[in-house]
């Protein structure tokens, strides 16, 4: 105890004689007095490299008075929570007699923390020897904190977002699962309903009720066809009435088994929402349909498929030439039934124009530029 | 020819069934899962065969297909969702999707049997999803005409 009263009172001594250098009227030291910057400088030629001189402003930081803090070592302002690794380097820096700027925590007198960017330089004599530490400390605890505070908010944003993320794609997973159930559901009922309706067409003897039941199969077949070109996970408005129109009539064609039935098709890409997608797949089936009744399975012909874009419509036609045969006047009852009433929805024209063998049906209807383009 | 249904919907395999022999082909039996593929294959072997993907102990089609492939028995996937076909076919000739048209799948049938004895001036139709050019050359140097070929890649599309 005695020893430390010793040294600091050294220490005392040094600091006296440090300011008794300087004259009053010596501008740097009234600088180092009276700035704001809480400044300090140690004497390494003591032991334990003391304080030899604080000015004010580090006396206000620290609530430590220049009575308190002269005679001591530098590391009184460490704490529990100072980095050691921090004291470490900082003493590296001293023994290696350079320059250091750093960021401390370190402890007032009442024993809050704060934040001190720390720069710390030695000072030497005409001979280069380190006669003394300059160190000025800057409190930039508000700095630190703001600093603190954002890191802390930006990563809770970021959980959050992380969670919400990960129910969404749990949602979407479950969404997407149902979609293909639901989707896989739709395409076997259809699928089954058709297998159904063939197997009553083969019990049943009589002529008529195995035409209306190839009728209904032919309408419960195309709307198979549809569920096949819808891509379920997709946006659902990319139904493509070329994509389909091609498939059902090449289809039917082929089926036919004629080899002199020429077909042209004259398709392109056409998209359109989900509600339409029925009634505008029901007019080309039985557009289509109607030119294979009215002589093309009897007697061969040509067919000519458009679906195409034309001046802000959309052009749906089929274009047949053939040696015309008498159609069943209930066949035709409910061809011409699907037709206009699936037009009806749509809002679509039907012009039909017929001239010797050659009949040419024109169904127009206005589309959503919005919708077509894709 | 000898046709083998592997499908686990009895009213459609039974349909299909129908629909094979009026087009002048021998139904050797339906299987509902891969045991009963077995049991059927050491029974008769047949000459083409049509194989849904989803059975009833999973999704064995695929295994099946492969099995068939290695016995150098020509098939097709007959399946509701075309998505589920691996990219290499797993040898298979190509795919039907469901729910495929009775005209889709005659016509479907009449270009496979023609392939199969050798025929070579065919179009594949619409409703048959074919796999790669090397797949199908192994069986016959069958012709695909260019808008089946853009078919075809379409399809690949949808799969990627």
């Amino acid at each position: 105890m005695q020893e430390n009263d010793q040294n600091r009172s050294e220490a005392r001594d040094a600091g006296e004689r440090l300011v008794a250098r300087h004259v009053r009227e010596d501008p740097f030291a009234a600088a180092f007095k009276a700035t704001r910057m809480p400044m300090i400088v140690t004497d390494p030629n003591q032991a334990d490299n003391p304080i030899i001189f604080c000015n004010t402003a580090f006396e206000k930081l620290t609530g430590y008075s220049s009575s308190e803090a002269v005679g001591r070592n530098c590391r009184f302002l460490q704490g529990p929570e100072t980095n050691p690794t921090t004291v470490a380097r900082i003493r590296a820096a001293i023994s290696a007699g350079s320059d250091i700027a750093i960021d401390i925590l370190n402890y007032k007198k009442d024993g809050e923390p704060f934040w001190n960017a720390l720069f710390l330089s030695p000072v030497r004599d005409e001979n280069d020897k380190i006669i003394y530490f300059f160190a000025s400390q800057l409190d930039f605890t508000n700095v630190r904190s703001r600093e603190a505070d954002l890191a802390a908010a930006r990563h809770r944003a970021e959980e959050e977002v992380a969670a919400h993320t990960e129910k969404l794609e749990a949602a979407l997973e479950a969404r997407s699962l149902l979609v293909h159930e639901v989707d896989h559901r739709v395409k076997n009922n259809l699928l089954t309903m058709a297998s159904i309706v063939k197997l009553q067409t083969r019990i049943t003897r009589d002529e008529g009720q195995k035409r209306a039941l190839m009728s209904v199969l032919n309408r419960v077949e195309a709307l198979s066809t549809v569920q096949r070109k819808l891509f379920p996970l997709e946006d659902v408005s990319r139904f493509d009435v070329a994509d389909f129109t091609k498939e059902l009539v090449t289809d039917l064609v082929e089926a036919v088994g004629r080899k002199d039935i020429r077909l042209t098709l004259d398709l392109h890409p056409l998209y359109v929402p989900a509600v339409k997608v029925t009634p505008l797949s029901l007019i080309v089936n039985e557009l289509v349909g109607d030119a294979v009744r009215r002589g093309l399975s009897d007697g061969g012909g040509d067919i000519h498929v458009v679906v195409k874009r034309l001046n802000g419509h959309f052009l749906i036609r089929v274009e047949d030439t053939s040696i015309p045969v008498e159609v069943d006047a209930e066949t035709a009852e409910i061809g011409r039934i699907l037709l206009e009433t699936s037009a009806r929805q749509v809002d679509a024209k039907i012009e039909k124009r017929i001239d010797g063998h050659r009949t040419m049906v024109d169904v127009t209807l206005l589309v959503d530029s919005q919708e077509s383009r894709h | 020819m000898k046709v083998m249904i592997v499908e686990d919907e009895m009213l459609l395999a039974m349909e299909l069934e129908t629909e094979v022999e009026m087009a002048g082909h021998v139904v050797t039996g339906t299987a509902m899962n891969r045991k009963q593929v077995g049991d059927l294959l050491r029974a008769h072997r047949p000459d083409f065969a049509f194989v849904d993907i989803h059975l009833q102990d999973g999704p064995t089609g695929i295994d099946i297909g492969r099995d068939l492939a290695s016995k150098g028995i020509p098939y097709v996937f007959v399946s509701g969702n075309i998505k589920k076909v691996p990219a290499d076919f797993a040898g298979a000739l190509g795919a039907i999707e469901k729910p495929y048209t009775m005209n889709g799948m005659k016509n479907a049938l009449a270009y496979i049997s023609a392939i199969l004895v050798g025929e070579e001036d065919v179009t594949p139709p619409a409703s048959l999803v074919l796999a790669g050019d090397d797949v199908l050359t192994t069986v016959s140097a069958g012709t695909r005409s260019p808008a089946l070929l853009c078919d075809a890649q379409h399809i690949q599309a949808r799969r990627d």
